[in-house]
């Protein structure tokens, strides 16, 4: 378990983190969210010892991380980059070879992982000669090649197609199965939704929200209430003591109201006489818990 | 992992990386392709005799000629003489001959030389031959004895040269070539390779892999491997071509190389490598800073810098090399590797001196790494524009 606690880092008047505290499980994955400059970056790099932090600790397992445990970490920087000019196969097995494999292992492990990743008759070529997709799925195996027992990565996800995309989250989904304890930050909440057990909400280097995901959403106040109508009346619904607000984009109604909220009342108020095609009752998304998490 | 684990991989990749790509074998080839031409060219368009036409007229020539042409030719030359030799009728036409350029001098009765003007270009070297000649012909009429034996004097230094005291003088040339060979080598290599090292500890940076590589290395682990891997390149290179050239020089005799005393040698090559070392570092300490080629050249010209003023001040160290800035400056790291050698062939260094010497060296080579690898890691984060060093100390917080 790699557990964050209470992390500070000031950069001249920016705050980037302010008691930044949450943990990551062994064989689940974290999604790690927040608006641009809410200090994902700098959490993430501390994990590597790449920035200094005013206070705070990183430890995995209940110790202190050192060189030795950083090098069972996999790290996928934001600013991506590897050895243009050095064939991939080679440059694969040196990352294998930095964090402790053996050459033999190493070189294994590379081939192994470039076959996985649909890349097996490249390893002599260097990294410039493919194209950026697969250089991506390079990038992404660089941060594999050890097998390592907790995954960092800075937005894995951005600049991928979706057929990268779909190699990404297979991989890391196959990672965490194994007991891979996996941490990602990204945008895409629908994905992070569909993706993770467990969601880190920072903002302004502070946890707005952390837990599991599934909890989380029990946890909220608020209900979404979804229904299709040919029926187009949003006004007819007024002020209503329990909504907080309504959605309306012709045909579909999404509302997100209090938990308490009287269902019959509501309908009622709608007057839809019967023309309802579909109605879903749910917990928010996790698009909603966010926003609700970073505007408070 | 140990550090030294850690820096063997990094030197282990730049060695094999480096030597395979395109750039540094086309410098290899270029360099030895550079240093056959400068050794073997000479050879090709030497014309081995140097060819004079002698007009003559009257008598009594042929005997300076004769005489002018065992001098010049007499055993131990490289270069061999040719006088052709044409008679003509009168001094009018011969003169004629002159003017036309057809002969490049006229020898007249045995007794005068006429050149065309002042400088003309029978040139000094042929009137010298003659003046020689027929002064051996006088020295001869005089003794009445060989030829030969007149030619041995002519040649000959009679007087036995002996200095009062100090080293015998031909080992202190050899000291001085040993001294100078070294000081040019090390500076060239410093110029030579320097930046080749600058910019690849920035390559790094300018790939962005640096952040994959830190999250397992140290900062200063990956420089020291970095610096380690493209110095042992470049000094390999280097000291490749010298062979190079030395094995072209016995083969081709295009120069005598002196006996090299063994001492000197000694302290030349320890001190080549402390001062390559301590340069590569400091380079790639500047690397450090930089985060684009770019930037690059705004950092090595005040290295560069320094190696110049080291070069000159050990230039006047061989004058002086007990002078107080000789003696200072051996204590003075970037510039010690510079001064040390010329003190040492020209005059004996205390070996405590020698040792303060080397021991503060490596030590700056030390201090430099630790220092680079924490400027590093402040730089680091901040791609983009070149970092000043206060900025990336205080980034770097340790």
């Amino acid at each position: 378990m790699l557990e964050l606690s209470r992390l500070s880092k000031r950069y001249g008047e920016v705050q980037a983190l302010d008691e930044c505290s949450f943990r990551v499980e062994r064989g689940r994955m974290l999604g790690f969210l927040g608006p641009n400059g809410a200090g994902k970056t700098t959490a993430m790099r501390s994990v590597f010892n790449l920035v200094r932090l005013d206070r705070g600790s990183v430890s995995w397992r209940g110790r202190p991380v050192g060189q030795e445990e950083r090098l069972r970490f996999g790290y996928m920087p934001e600013q991506r980059g590897l050895y243009p000019k050095m064939r991939i196969g080679r440059q694969l097995a040196y990352l294998g070879r930095i964090h402790g494999m053996a050459s033999s292992d190493a070189e294994t492990a590379a081939g192994r992982l470039l076959e996985e990743l649909g890349l097996s008759d490249r390893i002599k070529d260097p990294l410039e000669k493919l194209s950026h997709g697969n250089q991506q799925r390079v990038q992404l195996a660089a941060a594999l090649i050890h097998d390592p027992e907790l995954l960092v990565l800075d937005e894995p996800f951005s600049g991928l197609d979706p057929f990268g995309v779909e190699t990404m989250t297979d991989l890391l989904r196959a990672r965490a199965a194994s007991g891979t304890a996996v941490v990602f930050s990204s945008h895409q909440l629908d994905m992070v939704e569909d993706l993770c057990q467990d969601v880190a909400i920072i903002n302004r280097g502070r946890v707005a929200l952390a837990g599991e995901v599934r909890q989380l959403k029990m946890d909220s106040p608020y209900w979404v209430i979804e229904l299709e109508t040919r029926s187009r009346a949003p006004e007819r619904l007024g002020r209503f003591e329990s909504v907080v607000s309504v959605d309306f984009d012709g045909y579909r109604y999404r509302i997100v109201a209090k938990k308490g909220v009287d269902l019959s009342e509501l309908m009622s108020r709608l007057d839809l006489g019967g023309d309802v095609r579909h109605f879903t009752f749910s917990a928010p998304s996790l698009s909603e818990l966010f926003r609700e998490a970073v505007t408070r | 992992m140990s550090s030294w684990q850690a820096i063997r991989l990094v030197m282990a990749r730049e060695i094999r990386e480096r030597s395979r790509s395109g750039a540094f074998i086309t410098s290899v080839v270029i360099t030895l392709l550079l240093v056959a031409a400068v050794l073997f060219l000479p050879l090709i368009f030497a014309d081995d005799d140097v060819r004079y036409e002698l007009g003559v007229v009257g008598e009594g020539n042929q005997a300076i000629v004769d005489a002018a042409l065992a001098l010049a030719n007499h055993e131990g030359r490289e270069q061999n003489t040719l006088i052709e030799v044409i008679a003509y009728p009168s001094l009018n036409a011969a003169e004629r001959a002159a003017d036309t350029e057809k002969v490049d001098g006229v020898l007249v009765d045995g007794e005068e030389l006429v050149v065309r003007g002042a400088g003309g270009d029978a040139g000094s070297d042929l009137e010298r031959l003659l003046q020689s000649g027929a002064r051996s012909v006088q020295i001869q009429g005089l003794v009445a004895e060989g030829q030969g034996e007149v030619v041995g004097i002519l040649t000959s230094a009679p007087l036995g040269v002996r200095p009062l005291s100090g080293p015998d003088p031909a080992e202190n040339a050899e000291r001085s070539v040993v001294a100078f060979g070294g000081l040019f080598l090390l500076y060239m290599a410093v110029l030579l390779y320097g930046s080749l090292i600058l910019t690849g500890v920035t390559e790094e940076k300018t790939n962005r892999v640096v952040e994959v590589l830190l999250a397992a290395f140290e900062p200063w682990q990956l420089l020291a491997g970095k610096i380690i891997g493209i110095g042992i390149l470049g000094l390999g290179q280097f000291v490749g071509t010298v062979l190079v050239a030395l094995v072209g020089v016995e083969l081709t005799g295009a120069f005598d190389l002196p006996q090299f005393p063994f001492d000197s040698v000694v302290v030349l090559v320890l001190w080549f490598i402390l001062g390559y070392s301590l340069f590569a570092v400091v380079f790639g300490a500047a690397g450090a800073l930089v985060s684009r080629a770019e930037d690059a050249q705004g950092v090595v010209a005040p290295i560069s810098l320094v190696a110049v003023a080291g070069f000159f001040i050990a230039i006047q160290a061989v004058n002086n090399p007990t002078s107080t800035l000789s003696v200072v400056t051996t204590f003075i790291p970037p510039v010690a590797p510079f001064v040390v050698p010329v003190r040492f062939a020209f005059q004996a260094v205390p070996l405590w001196q020698l040792a303060v010497s080397a021991g503060l060296t490596v030590l700056t080579i030390m201090v430099m790494i630790r220092l680079a690898g924490r400027v590093y890691l402040g730089g680091l984060l901040r791609f983009g524009s070149k970092v000043g060093i206060r900025e990336a100390f205080r980034s770097a917080e340790l």
